[in-house]
């Protein structure tokens, strides 16, 4: 079954230009200027349930919009959406029921008060039979690990235990479509994972479907089957992450603190590696086609003196850079 | 339970609980309580000495029908529920423009009915500890306020008062749907609750020609009529002020089901 489908979904919208400096200001208080801006252009997309799809793009590439339109916050200004077989515009009391969303940036958590009380507040919104909410309470809290802090005011919170807490609020209702947009922006790496491997765990054991955005890379590679990449406000890869990962994914960032006055020149040249200099430090771009981590840093060791060595992904912005490079679209 | 009656059931009980968890949320904010009690107590403390002034100290004398004594309650009364208000445009104008407006949204509840519940538990609160602070200081000047069925008046006529006032304020609010700065409106608004509603001078102390006109703005429901029944019992004006009140609430709520639909259209949420 289709969890969500879209046709030309599009949304424009109108927005003033104005010169610089104070006589610019005046010119637009009697003759405003405005000028349409085009943040979704005409999106097709099919979502079947119980799939995890991240759907990627730089800022501004319509993301959030798109999100925002399949949950029926937005109205779009053209095209047509069916989410979980409801027009979310339309019906957006009862997709509600339905649904789930979690954004990154925003609480849906009642500030001073424990997310206990948020909790109480979503059963009953939400209509869930006592025997119910107390049954998927109980195994969010054991599974999210919410005990320790669950009645403690939302404002003493560290910023991953409020983010524990919004995506256990969001899956209290049992929904069968999830839309999370950026959920571990500004996390660090250790909550980053158990927070993936929670919605994992979510996704398998209640099928539950995951429509995601995020600039993570690491967020797409441990959650997601499925990428949707758009640009301009359009549909520009959707493909499976395994192949993504293979084609695109391939790239490691090997950053080394050097030990003394090390310089590029004194640097190996190293098969499948590429070196690139920064301040206070290199930065080894690895092609994991062609060679290993392992070899890299059995390499490295010995032949390099560092202090501090990092393994990591490259970002999300580099990797879409790269998809537009190959699909002939690079600025 | 036919259709209707069950969605009208589901929608009162999930805005009792929005209601009681509003209610709990407001009492973090105990410096605001203490700010505004003590403005209170000082406002009216003005007041007092300014009307004392003006009929002399007489505790008989009559102006168009309101003694010293009266006039002192009345004041209590507006300011009481004047102050009930939280800032509700202020709160829907920032939850456009930070973009929380969508997490109101992804809710299966009205986006109204849920300001409503908010509102309304954290104005009647408000209002019963506004009535409180006014009382300490207005008992000590005036004497207690024994109007007879007064009380039972005032409450009767507040709870419509603040519906009113809610939905005038939801009017402005939902200007941020259009306009991101809803302050000016505001700003109009609360002055007319000031002198046409009746919050500062009763309405039968205003010219004639003025008073034909407040008649027919919502203005007065929102204070004036609770404040002068407080202080006037009349059983038959009751019966007539509660019919001018639900007008206003059924017409004001048609305004903002209006605006609401064709606003949300129109919404454009910021910020991620």
């Amino acid at each position: 079954m289709l969890a969500l489908q879209t046709r030309g979904l599009g949304k424009t919208f109108r927005v003033k230009r104005k010169e610089a400096g104070l006589s610019g200001s005046f010119r637009s208080l009697w003759k405003p200027n405005w000028e349409t801006k085009e943040a979704v252009r005409g999106i097709d997309l099919t979502v079947r349930e119980g799939e995890t799809v991240a759907f990627l793009g730089p800022n501004g590439a319509g993301k959030s919009t798109t999100i925002k339109m399949l949950t029926g916050i937005l109205h779009p200004s053209f095209g047509e959406a069916k989410v979980l077989g409801l027009t979310p515009w339309k019906e957006r009391e009862r997709l509600a029921y339905r649904i789930g969303a979690v954004f990154g940036q925003k609480s849906q958590l009642w500030y001073h008060l424990p997310p206990i009380d948020t909790f109480e507040l979503i059963s009953r919104i939400y209509e869930m039979k006592r025997d119910e909410y107390t049954r998927r309470k109980d195994d969010l809290i054991e599974r999210f690990e919410l005990g320790p802090y669950l009645h403690t005011p939302v404002r003493k919170l560290s910023l991953g235990e409020r983010m524990r807490c919004e995506i256990a609020a969001s899956f209290l209702h049992g929904p069968r479509l999830l839309f999370m947009d950026e959920p571990t922006i500004g996390l660090d790496a250790v909550v980053k994972q158990r927070i993936r491997e929670l919605i994992r765990e979510r996704n398998r054991e209640e099928g539950t479907t995951v429509f995601l955005t995020s600039h993570d890379a690491g967020d797409v590679e441990t959650l997601c089957s499925r990428a949707v990449v758009i640009h301009h406000g359009g549909v520009l890869v959707d493909e499976p992450v395994d192949r993504m990962k293979r084609e695109v994914l391939s790239r490691k960032i090997v950053t080394l603190k050097l030990a003394g006055h090390g310089s590029r020149a004194a640097l190996p040249d190293i098969a499948g590696t590429r070196w690139e200099t920064e301040e206070g430090g290199c930065r080894l771009a690895v092609d994991l086609k062609r060679t290993t981590i392992e070899r890299v840093l059995s390499e490295l060791v010995g032949r390099v003196g560092f202090t501090d060595v990092n393994v990591e992904d490259p970002p999300l912005e580099e990797i879409i850079k790269h998809i537009y490079g190959m699909k002939g679209e690079a600025d | 339970m036919d259709g209707e009656s069950k969605r009208w059931a589901v929608a009162g009980r999930k805005a009792a609980a929005v209601g009681r968890i509003a209610f709990r949320h407001q009492l973090a904010y105990k410096t605001d309580f203490a700010m505004r009690g003590f403005f209170l107590l000082f406002i009216l403390f003005v007041f007092i000495q300014l009307w004392s002034a003006a009929y002399e100290g007489d505790f008989s004398k009559s102006i168009s029908g309101f003694t010293l004594k009266q006039i002192v309650w009345y004041l209590v009364f507006t300011e009481a529920l004047t102050l009930a208000a939280p800032p509700l445009c202020s709160r829907i104008e920032e939850e456009v423009k930070n973009g929380d407006v969508a997490i109101r949204l992804i809710r299966p509840q009205s986006y109204a009915g849920y300001h409503f519940s908010v509102f309304a538990s954290e104005a009647l609160t408000r209002f019963v500890v506004h009535l409180a602070i006014g009382s300490a200081i207005a008992w000590p000047f005036v004497g207690p306020p024994s109007f007879g069925y007064g009380w039972l008046g005032l409450l009767a006529l507040s709870a419509g008062a603040l519906t009113v006032t809610f939905l005038l304020l939801m009017i402005v609010g939902l200007c941020a749907f259009w306009v991101e700065e809803t302050s000016g409106l505001y700003f109009v608004l609360q002055k007319l609750q000031f002198t046409i509603g009746g919050m500062l001078l009763p309405i039968d102390l205003m010219p004639e020609w003025l008073q034909r006109v407040c008649a027919w703005l919502p203005f007065q429901a929102a204070l004036y009529f609770p404040a002068r029944m407080g202080v006037h019992f009349d059983s038959t004006l009751l019966v007539k002020q509660l019919a001018i009140q639900i007008g206003w609430i059924v017409l004001l709520g048609l305004a903002v089901s209006r605006m609401y639909r064709r606003g949300v259209k129109k919404l454009h949420v910021n910020g991620g």
